[in-house]
């Protein structure tokens, strides 16, 4: 099966966007298959308040045949720099959708964190060969501990769990 | 007695009220816990996660189109 994200981050890399994966999506990759998975639809993509860079994210994302969202319309045009430095400026999310139900959020926010801090201690993984940076563990928990919506709680009060039993597996085994 | 939506609707209202007050620590044992996965070998710079994924919805449809029911004689 191919990951859903890998096209967008091959599409990433080829135009050496800055990016760190976060959210539940990054927290399962540290999970081994079939242990300590949460359902999830979106991928949080973490930028950092870099306008050329937000340019060509869209870009990466148009060239991997994905659609932008600003909220319920979609992304203006043109997407020059005098649309990223506003969107930049104000933090705002840009919301990418594609084929299967994907989901991807343009995120210049996470809480408690600023972005150089984040990808200081990123964890480069691979998928399908392609480099994926994604948030340390523990900063994908301080985040959602310190955002502390509902979802946030309600993954917290199951995470630890999961991890108890992830740790636990091999002993028995 | 038979329930009414009002009665839905306050069990609805209290559910939300409790998961407002629910406050989950990152105690010390939590955090030892991730740094321990953090630290496993296949979670190192570099490791092949490309078989990790399988969290979306539409799997997540997939799978539970094929479970099959059994009848169960109690």
């Amino acid at each position: 099966m191919t990951h859903p994200l890998a096209p967008l981050a091959g599409a990433l890399a080829a135009r050496s966007v800055r990016y760190v994966l976060i959210g539940v999506s990054a927290a399962n990759l540290y999970g081994p298959t079939g242990q300590a998975i949460f359902a999830t639809e979106d991928f949080d993509l973490f930028l950092p308040l870099d306008p050329a860079n937000l340019i060509r994210a869209w870009e990466s994302c148009e060239e991997a045949g994905l659609e932008l969202w600003l909220g319920n319309e979609p992304l203006d045009r043109p997407r020059d720099l005098w649309l990223a430095e506003q969107m930049t400026a104000r933090q705002m999310l840009t919301r990418v959708t594609g084929p299967g139900e994907l989901k991807v959020d343009l995120t210049m926010v996470m809480k408690g964190f600023d972005f150089e801090g984040v990808w200081s201690a990123r964890r480069p993984f691979l998928i399908e060969e392609i480099e994926v940076p994604v948030a340390r563990l523990l900063h994908i928990i301080q985040s959602k501990h310190a955002a502390g919506r509902d979802k946030d709680k309600l993954f917290l009060a199951t995470h630890r769990d999961a991890l108890e039993q992830l740790l636990k597996k091999p002993e028995e085994g | 007695m038979k329930p009414t939506v009002e009665d839905g609707l306050r069990i609805l209202r209290e559910a939300a009220e409790q998961a407002a007050q629910i406050r989950i620590e990152l105690t010390d044992d939590y955090l030892a816990l991730i740094a321990r996965v953090e630290a496993m070998p296949e979670n190192q710079p570099g490791a092949d996660k490309s078989g990790r994924w399988r969290g979306g919805i539409p799997e997540l449809k997939a799978a539970l189109s094929r479970v099959r029911l059994k009848p169960t004689v109690r």
